[in-house]
């Protein structure tokens, strides 16, 4: 099975943003908000919510209070890493659907070292966790980036399979091999408060926000101004001319998804080793699918992916407090989310061009 | 137990457990061909089951319960279908926000509904050909006493198969995928085939996740598929797309991940999370040995712009 190929009018829409094509993308994905509100906003009407309340109450909760603020940009860090896991792939042509997993083998191998390096002194431990969450991440995309760069079956549906074999390894062995018997719980030795992710000044953001945003910056860099960034666009935009052009294909792909891999599995490990400081069994953050709806909200542009990590954050936050503030279960917010990924998908429909035309 | 009773008990489970997924599998199967790879299976099945179950809880009923799920399934095969083909909306991204907006909808509607309470179906359902297969040994009574939607769901794979592969509008929808500017050379609508093609997925799906609820289990929970829509869709390419394999390859599936019962009642003691990896790391051996021998229709994932649009 070969990789599901992209349609070439696709390709120049993402490869090409003009300014004009900027400014139409974010008037999309506003308008595709607004609708994703309006169907969601529905739903909870229909389940016997005052919507308009419940809007207040969230605004309230995480943009107008500090301590809101805060918790907004702590839930925005692993969700940005993500963003950029799955954008590093998506450019080269690849889905990495896989992110979960990666996420999940990421976060155990952060939580295994750390609790290894707890007599090291603070930065030793993190640059040691932090390398065996990006390396944890990385192993765990291998095979499905060797299966598709090497024997072209589709990355798709192996990646998916990687996260439930990932759910269910992870869960094993922190349940047995890897448990720190002295606790009830089945999870890691905890990483003491003191030694984890330090706070910026007196707030609940912790260091892994600016290096998320640092990760970014470097990977929009890498991305449009390294060669290597640009072998990748070209074999996502068009392998066959890539090949023509001696760029090692093979090679591209299989990096591409396994750099995606490491990428996620520093999403897992910053929360390792900022709020939770353990790997506990049955933690399954979830973040796959919100990534994707945070790259395709940003349009597949790499700059804007911040501001639509912000903004998947908040919402991140709002399921974290809702329940409590408003009695609106968390799962709510998957529903909006996969609402805003439906219409954003739905949004390549143009009737002002020609449908042959495609874009 | 002796040995007999327990193959007996092991088959049939495994021929009930892998109906819900043989039906989705196909239905993924038949969206293929026509050229479309649905990733919302997950979502969908979830919202069927969810659906299946309240309508059979509200009414009493398993028949009105699985005819709603049905329901489900065709909406929500419509909206893919018609967000594919006239919207040209990426199919990737389209099936995962279903998965992602059916999981989250679900488990919000049932905790609204039902907050953290479990209610069971407490339902017979009824098993039509009991005792008639008891003089084949182990493999009769396995097979003649299922409950009654376990035969409705093969006959559905075999109409599936003869709609496919002996009748004119199968051979459109197959057309479809394989080859849409040929079917729109001979005067074919291929936006209206696709949409077609996703309606009759989404049925055969629908029962899938009214099947895994109202038949299976007789309870619903959020997430209760459990990667079940995932693992169809891969079914699905290693089956060949072909609803007949599709239905046997599923059965076959059933029958070596049912023997991590066998192996516990065997006395082997081994961790369920390392069992429940069994199918997802076995569907990835499957397609590492077949590779490209799964070929899939060239038109699978792209949106159809018409004639005027080839290059």
């Amino acid at each position: 099975m070969s990789a599901l190929p992209v349609l070439p009018s696709e390709r120049t829409l993402a490869d090409s943003p003009e300014s004009d094509q900027a400014l139409a993308s974010l008037l999309e994905s506003l308008l595709a908000i607004a609708v994703a509100t309006a169907i969601s906003g529905l739903m909870l009407l229909v389940a016997g919510h005052d919507p308009l309340n419940a809007f207040a109450e969230f605004v309230d909760r995480t943009l107008l209070r500090s301590a809101g603020l805060q918790e907004v940009l702590v839930h925005t860090t692993p969700l940005l890493l993500a963003g950029v896991a799955v954008l590093i792939a998506a450019r080269a042509g690849l889905w990495n659907i896989g992110i979960d997993g990666q996420v999940l083998v990421g976060a155990l191998s952060a939580a295994v070292v750390g609790a290894w390096l707890v007599g090291a002194n603070r930065p030793v431990l993190w640059v040691g966790a932090v390398a065996a969450a990006l390396i944890g991440g990385a192993v765990w995309a291998t095979v499905p980036a060797l299966l598709r760069s090497r024997w072209e079956i589709n990355e798709i549906v192996t990646t998916i399979m990687f996260n439930y074999v990932a759910i269910s390894l992870t869960a094993w062995l922190v349940k047995g091999p890897l448990r720190d018997q002295t606790l009830v719980a089945s999870q890691t030795p905890l990483i003491p408060p003191a030694l984890r992710f330090a706070s910026l000044g007196d707030t609940r953001v912790h260091i892994g926000f600016p290096i998320a945003v640092a990760t970014w910056l470097v990977a929009a860099w890498w991305l449009h101004r390294s060669v290597a960034g640009f072998e990748l666009r070209a074999v996502g935009g068009n392998p066959r001319a890539a090949r023509h052009a001696m760029i090692p294909v093979i090679v591209v792909l299989g990096a591409a998804l396994i750099a995606s891999g490491g990428l996620a599995g520093l999403a897992g490990g910053n929360d390792v080793l900022s709020t939770k400081g353990a790997f506990q069994a049955e933690w399954y953050p979830g973040y796959g699918l919100s990534a994707f709806a945070l790259v395709f909200l940003a349009r597949r542009h790499v700059l804007a992916l911040l501001p639509a990590a912000l903004f998947l954050g908040t919402l991140a936050y709002g399921a974290d407090v809702m329940p409590r503030a408003a009695g609106i279960h968390s799962a709510f917010f998957s529903l909006f989310e996969g609402v805003l990924l439906i219409v954003l998908a739905a949004f390549r429909w143009r009737p002002w061009r020609r449908l042959g035309g495609g874009g | 137990m002796n040995v007999e009773a327990i193959s007996t008990a092991l088959i049939a489970a495994a021929i009930l457990t892998s109906m819900p997924l043989m039906l989705a599998a196909v239905g993924e199967a038949i969206g293929e061909r026509a050229g479309l790879l649905n990733l919302g299976i997950e979502g969908s099945m979830l919202c069927a089951a969810f659906g299946s179950f309240w309508i059979a809880l509200e009414t009493g009923s398993v028949t009105v319960g699985l005819l709603g799920g049905a329901v489900v399934g065709l909406g929500i095969g419509l909206v893919f279908g018609i967000l594919a083909t006239v919207f040209h909306a990426n199919q990737v991204v389209l099936g995962l926000g279903i998965t992602l907006g059916g999981t989250g909808g679900t488990a919000f509607l049932f905790r609204e509904g039902y907050g953290s309470t479990q209610p069971l179906l407490a339902l017979g359902i009824g098993r039509p050909f009991e005792g008639w297969l008891d003089w084949f040994p182990v493999i009769g009574p396995a097979i003649g006493d299922q409950r009654w939607f376990v035969f409705v769901a093969w006959i559905m794979v075999l109409a599936g198969h003869f709609f496919l592969w002996r009748t004119r509008a199968g051979l459109q929808l197959r057309a479809a995928g394989e080859s849409p500017f040929g079917l729109e050379s001979v005067g074919g609508n291929v936006t209206a085939v696709r949409i077609g093609a996703a309606a009759i997925g989404g049925v055969f799906y629908g029962f899938g996740g009214a099947a895994l609820s109202v038949i299976e289990l007789g309870f619903f929970s959020p997430g209760i598929t459990a990667g079940a829509g995932f693992l169809a869709v891969a079914l699905a390419m290693l089956g060949r797309l072909s609803p007949l394999r599709v239905g046997l390859f599923t059965l076959a599936f059933g029958l070596l991940t049912g023997f991590d019962t066998g192996l516990q009642i065997a006395g082997v003691n081994a961790r369920p999370e390392l069992l429940r990896m069994l199918p997802f790391a076995g569907v990835v051996i499957g397609l590492a040995i077949l590779g490209r021998g799964v070929r899939l229709p060239p038109a699978l994932g792209q949106p159809y712009g018409g004639i005027a649009s080839r290059r």
